[in-house]
């Protein structure tokens, strides 16, 4: 195990920006964040060609193009939740029954969903966000040198990406890219689709598991 | 644009798989989250400020800050349809046709419809006044919930908002009531009397009982409370006046349950953490849907499987919850306690999937008292003789009483619990892989239905903790359950140094045997069921007098308080007769705020105060936290803090309510205060004056500022609060006046593994209880508990568990006692340890443990086991009937419910009047019948049939003429049907006469509160929702617990033609004859060579006893 605490600063900010970006509809607030940084920029590089931008302001982009295009993506056609891709019959579970609230009630985290406004915790949104939450967990424990709890928010990490995000939610960001209608969500499916995968490489280097056991 | 950007660019992929080594954007990434996770341990543990006081976790609900309730302005509800005020401006005198504003100031309260004590705030209509002065212009316009109150966190249940209704309801006592001189109990005369002459013939009455010598006088006071819902007042009553006197309701309630946790951990009763459980495991419906603390326990379940818990339900009836619960298991009632030891024989015989024992053995090791058990091995022995085990073990190690114990359940197999329970073994084994796969995070709240209805039914208890105890779920942890007194405040009796005296009353040095009789030494609460077979019991008083016992013939004055004892209790007609028997109940009162049945047959009907009209602290144990609930009158405090005062401050909401109209309505603080003082020991002559007499002003008693400051005092949090806050800290009555704004106070959060605390150790003492114990007098016996001598006994203040000084549970050995040695040595030896009887044999040598209603009883075609002890979350038990809210949802809502195969096999189909004949299997008895209407449903398992024990009110007479009142007084208007009743002594019977609906019509015009009760001409129902069927019922004493167990054996037939719906018929002679066959055949009583009444550490309700008090002498 060779943590940096860059490392983790940086997976929790890109965990931030993807899980905002998918939970719900973006607001001027955080168009001006990625405005304002270069670095956030490069990573959606449709995105930051795009001429629209210079054109109009960033109300006027959200309510003509973002809020639209939000809208088909998770809401008129694509289903942006884990048991939609993992039930036989296609059905949102969003009641007790859906296994990925256990995960979340075992690590003692409650989903707001009303605060969410989604209709079950397996959300794409919720899911990033549950491991920007683990990673901001993660820099308190380096913070405090606790190596073990360190170890074991990677292990947690790992499976959660393993078992959930990785076994469903490629299928929904590659619909979404190729649905999506503006810069910002094409870009921003490909960052999470690529972020993902690459993340998920990264918890297995830092616990020396083998590549065979990757997915 | 689009095309373009799906080509598969490659070196934007590229780009990608750099993230982790160059991009180096971290400016304000974090808080781009959206941040919809909270997580339990960032939760605030105490409030220390008053800013930081915990508004109810993420309520939606919405609710004006409480800076704005003093005046908080908010348009009409009907007025803004007009057309809302863009269109026509606000209601001025420029402005006429302006949309109305109203001015409200939101006094908070706490609810008294039920034991949770939820927050209220009552919208009192303050604008008009302000501009008038008049007192009469303030009403409450509406009762809504108070969102600073941690556990109902602003919400509440249908009953909670009726209180606007009960508040002016037509037919409200409107002055205390006396009955006719010359009149006889029950005959419905009455005249108005006042409070000042109600107090001045009461208050002389209890001076010459506290002044008498006889020897039976101190016994001759019962204060007979229904729901208390206030922590601690009552007893001080019969206290200060030195006498033991004091009945609760609890044996027809809860008290098989409580037995449990007292045998368990020496607690009145569990107290689960349902937000954190993976596992809600519910006997009955209760949490779920009508009782104990229904609406906050639903709304904590909610939380939990929000987050993935699974709800069971064990009930033979598909409650609410039943039907939205994962599992719903239907139990034959009383048997639940061999489905508790089937799942502790797997648990204790089976291993996990990893192969792992499934016992918490850390736990189980640490805090069980195991090793008393094995070192008793005289006891062992006598499990040998009663066959429970094959062998005394060898060794007394935990190892070897795992062992043991493991064979000892082995017998509870699931062939056993399908046949005793009547549940299908694939329910049974779907239950145990969920009890299983929840691990230690199992939750529950053991109470009424398969504890209270049964003979027996404390084992349902005592086994339904064992398989939490060996899984871990018991040690108060998340998710899992603990004991009550951790998660509840008592202060409401603690004002004393608002007194003269400055302290408690001194302890009563008497026994009441009416309460507590020597057949029921170990009763959990006062045989108060029992209470008029025990006064018209002639024989039984001679015989326990002729040993030595001094019992009393009669009862000098008997105080039901909220209380309708003749409704409720069962055996009705016994309650009757004893109230109209002025030789054996001299004089009688009720503090009741609404008419009943009880308070047609006393002396006086003295109108006290409902929800939104007294003062009470009230506190529940709803999670695992402590807080608050300040009940307050909201007139009165509207009042004060507009600048009115009371002409005498000991009774200011007397004066309150009279001023605003509402009454002579009163409250109970200040009404026995006042009756102290000024009517029973004016000169404190009799010691009793000091203790209601203000310390500030000894010539007045008490006030409820004065009081309740004293009270809070107690409490650290919040007194440290009041005394520091801006707001507060000047004002004479700190504590008083910050509740009196907020109504709640969370004193204590996140209580968890209480019973590991450490004990208190200050210098070289150990504090426990109150007290502090020099070190070198605390002795440690070879299990680790610490014992001191406390007058005359050793008493445990500790125990050393993995090397740790800890304060423990509550019990003797400061562990949870699977072995419970004090039971055994009180003459039950073979029931001090969780057992079922597993054949036919054993239930006839254990009978003690088997249901009166068990299907060994169920001989013939017709017979039936009857599921009386339901709730219906809309009901009050005695106090509905003054909503018209509340009845118009109750209406036709409680028939009988008989499965659709025992439908068909006997004909009966959904409407059919059927006659319900109540027969007792322990003396052959017939006790009569009732009518009630039949619909057949699967929602109740066969062989069993389901009459909740709630409804079927009833009156004599529509209304009543009262000289010097301008209009007829209404009776339970809206509730009640009137009924004809005949009554010979040894046969009763009541018929219904007429609906409610006419009679309530013709007076119309002389309604009460009509303008606050707009919608009273809607009544559209005409009140038969059920037969009393309360009085058919013989009173069932459990032989160990005490409690009423409420199930019936029935026969069922068709309704012959004569009968009615609501028709009881009940031969009370042999009601009698059944109370005294459970009494005499079943008990073990007190004998020649015990020396005391009961179980010191036993809790025993009422006011404090000496240590004398519990000497007895037995004469042979």
């Amino acid at each position: 195990m060779d943590i940096k605490l860059e490392d983790i600063e940086m997976r929790r900010d890109i965990y931030a920006l993807i899980s905002r970006l998918m939970i719900t509809e973006v607001d001027e607030e955080f168009l001006e964040i990625i405005e304002k940084n270069s670095e956030m920029l490069n990573l959606l590089p449709n995105y930051k060609a795009w001429g629209k931008r210079k054109e109009f302001s960033n109300k006027i982009l959200k309510e003509r193009y973002y809020d639209v295009d939000f809208t088909n993506l998770s809401l008129l056609h694509l289903v942006p939740y884990e048991t939609f891709y993992t039930r036989d019959d296609q059905m949102i579970e969003s009641g007790a029954e859906n296994p990925i609230l256990e995960i979340y009630d075992a690590l003692n985290f409650t989903v707001r969903l009303e605060e969410a406004r989604v209709i079950s915790g397996d959300h794409i949104g919720v899911e990033l966000e549950f491991m920007y939450s683990l990673c901001d967990t993660m820099l308190k424990a380096f913070e405090e040198k606790d190596n073990d709890a360190i170890h074991e928010i990677l292990l947690i990490q790992r499976g959660f990406l393993k078992d959930h995000l990785l076994n469903w939610s490629p299928m929904y960001l590659i619909n979404m890219k190729k649905e999506s209608r503006t810069p910002l969500y094409h870009d921003g499916a490909e960052l999470t689709l690529q972020f993902i995968l690459e993340d998920y490489e990264y918890l297995n280097h830092q616990l020396k598991i083998p590549l065979v056991e990757k997915i | 644009m689009v095309k373009k950007m799906n080509k598969n660019d490659s070196s934007f992929f590229e780009s990608r798989r750099t993230f982790l080594k160059g991009t180096a954007y971290t400016v304000a990434g974090a808080t781009l989250a959206k941040g919809v996770f909270s997580t339990v341990i960032d939760t605030p543990a105490m409030a220390d400020e008053l800013k930081s006081i915990p508004l109810s976790n993420g309520t939606p609900l919405h609710y004006p800050p409480l800076e704005e309730w003093d005046s908080f302005k908010e348009l009409d509800g009907d007025d803004w349809k007009r057309g809302g005020t863009g269109r026509n401006g606000v209601e001025s005198e420029e402005n006429a046709n302006g949309i109305k504003v109203n001015e409200f100031m939101l006094v908070p309260t706490a609810c008294s419809n039920c034991e949770a004590a939820c927050g209220l705030t009552a919208w009192v209509e303050v604008g008009k006044y302000k501009k008038t002065g008049n007192p009469k212009d303030l009403f409450v316009r509406k009762y809504m919930g108070n969102p600073l109150h941690a556990g109902s966190r602003g919400r509440n249940c249908a009953k909670g908002y009726a209180v606007q209704s009960q508040m002016y309801d037509p037919d409200r006592i409107p002055f205390p009531l006396k009955r006719a001189p010359g009149s006889k109990r029950g005959e419905g005369k009455w005249i108005r009397s006042s409070w000042d002459d109600a107090m001045k013939e009461i208050g002389a009455k209890l001076a010459k009982l506290v002044k008498s010598d006889s020897p039976t006088a101190k016994k001759e006071f019962i204060y007979h409370v229904g729901r208390p819902n206030e922590n601690g007042f009552g007893p001080r009553v019969p206290q200060s006046l030195g006498l033991d006197g004091w009945d609760s309701h609890t044996n027809i309630c809860s008290a098989g349950a409580r037995e449990a946790t007292i045998q368990w951990a020496n607690d009145d009763r569990n107290s689960p953490d349902f937000a954190g459980s993976k596992l809600i495991f519910l006997q009955s419906s209760h949490a779920g849907d009508a009782g104990h603390y229904f609406q906050q326990a639903a709304g904590r379940i909610a939380d939990a499987r929000k987050k993935g818990a699974k709800l069971v339900v064990m009930d033979p009836r598909l409650s609410n919850s039943a039907g939205m619960a994962d599992l719903w298991v239907p139990v034959y009632p009383g048997t639940e306690a061999a489905l508790y030891l089937y799942l502790t024989n797997r648990i204790l015989n089976e291993k996990d999937i990893n192969g792992d024992d499934l016992v918490n053995h850390n736990f189980v090791k640490n805090w069980v008292n195991w090793d008393r058990l094995m070192a008793n091995k005289e006891y062992l022995a006598l499990l040998v003789e009663k066959k429970y085990i094959k062998a005394v073990p060898e060794g007394d190690s935990y190892e070897d009483f795992i062992k043991m114990i493991s064979e000892m359940y082995s017998h509870y197999t699931l062939d056993f619990v399908v046949k005793e329970c009547r549940v299908e073994a694939r329910t049974i084994e779907k239950l145990y892989d969920m009890f299983i796969d929840a691990g230690a995070r199992i939750s529950t709240y053991i109470w009424r239905a398969g504890t209270i209805a049964h003979r027996g039914g404390w084992m349902n208890g005592r086994t339904a903790f064992l398989p939490l105890v060996l899984r871990g779920a018991m040690a108060g942890d998340i998710g899992g359950v603990s004991m009550h007194h951790w998660h509840e405040i008592s202060v409401n009796g603690r004002g004393e140094k608002a007194t003269v005296a400055g302290k408690q009353p001194a302890k009563v040095d008497a026994w009441n045997d009416l309460a507590w009789p020597p057949e029921y030494p170990l009763s959990t609460y006062e045989m108060s069921h029992m209470l008029p077979h025990m006064l018209l019991d002639d024989e039984w008083r001679n015989n326990w007098n002729s040993k030595g016992l001094n019992i009393p013939e009669k009862i000098s004055v008997y105080v039901p308080r909220m209380y309708n004892p003749v409704w409720i209790n069962p055996d009705g007609f016994r309650w009757i007769e004893a109230l109209k028997r002025e030789d054996k109940i001299e004089l009688s009162f009720n503090l009741s705020p609404t008419w009943s049945e009880t308070n047609w047959y006393c002396d006086y009907v003295l109108p006290v105060g409902l929800a939104g009209e007294r003062h009470d602290q009230h506190s529940s144990p709803t999670q695992p936290s402590r807080w608050l609930a300040f009940r307050q009158p909201a007139l009165r405090v509207a009042l004060e803090k507009l600048g009115w005062e009371a002409k005498q401050p000991s009774r200011g909401t007397l004066e309150a309510h009279m001023a605003a109209g509402l009454g002579e309505i009163w409250e109970e603080v200040e009404f026995w205060a006042t009756m102290m003082v000024e009517y029973v020991d004016p000169d404190g002559s009799l010691g009793v004056r000091e203790s209601w007499a203000s310390k500030k002003d000894p010539k007045r008693a008490v006030t409820i500022a004065e009081w309740y400051d004293a009270a809070f005092d107690n409490l650290p949090n919040l007194k440290k609060t009041a005394s520091e806050h801006p707001k507060y800290k000047e004002k004479p009555y700190p504590n008083y006046e910050m509740m009196r704004d907020m109504g709640t106070w969370l004193e204590e959060d996140n209580i968890y593994r209480p019973q590991e605390k450490a004990l208190r150790k200050e210098g070289d003492a150990y504090i426990a209880h109150g007290h502090k114990y020099s070190v070198d007098e605390v002795e440690k016996d070879q299990f680790g508990t610490l014992l001191v001598e406390h007058e005359g006994e050793k008493k445990a203040i500790g125990v050393e568990v993995d090397g740790e000084l800890m304060q423990g549970f509550h019990t003797l050995s400061k562990k949870l006692e699977f072995f419970s040695e004090w039971f055994a040595e009180w003459k039950w030896p073979e029931y001090a340890v969780p057992i079922y009887p597993k054949n036919k044999e054993e239930r006839k040598t254990m009978i003690h443990l088997v249901t009166q209603v068990h299907h060994d009883y169920m001989e013939k075609e017709n017979e039936f086991a009857l599921n009386t002890v339901f709730r219906l979350p809309y009901n009050i038990h005695t106090r509905s009937v003054n909503s018209k809210h509340l009845m118009e949802i109750s209406q036709n809502h409680n028939p009988v419910w008989i499965n659709t195969e025992d439908a068909k096999r006997m004909n009966i189909k959904q409407g059919d009047a059927i006659k319900v004949n109540v027969t007792d299997t322990v003396t052959g008895l017939d006790s009569g019948y009732f009518i009630a209407m039949a619909v057949p449903t699967e929602a109740t398992m066969p062989g069993v049939l389901a009459n909740s024990h709630h409804a079927g009110r009833w009156k004599l007479k529509n209304a009543v003429d009262i000289p010097g009142f301008s209009h007829q007084l209404g009776v339970m208007g809206l509730g009640a049907p009137l009924y004809d009743m005949t009554m010979d002594g040894k046969i009763g019977t009541l018929k219904p006469k007429e609906g409610l609906k006419d009679a309530m019509y013709e007076r119309r015009d002389s309604w009460q509160f009509k303008e606050f009760n707009k919608d009273l001409d809607n009544i559209w129902w005409d009140g038969l929702s059920g037969a009393w069927q309360n009085a058919v019922a013989p009173s069932h004493p459990d032989p160990i617990a005490g409690n009423h167990a409420w199930h019936l054996k029935v026969a069922i037939e068709p309704a012959g033609a004569e009968d009615t719906i609501g028709d009881i018929y009940v031969n009370y002679e042999n009601n009698m004859k059944v109370m005294q066959g459970w009494r005499d055949k079943l008990t073990r009583p007190l004998q020649v060579g015990d020396t005391i009444r009961r179980p010191r550490h036993m809790k025993r309700t009422g006011p404090a006893l000496s240590h004398e008090a519990y000497n007895v002498e037995i004469k042979g």
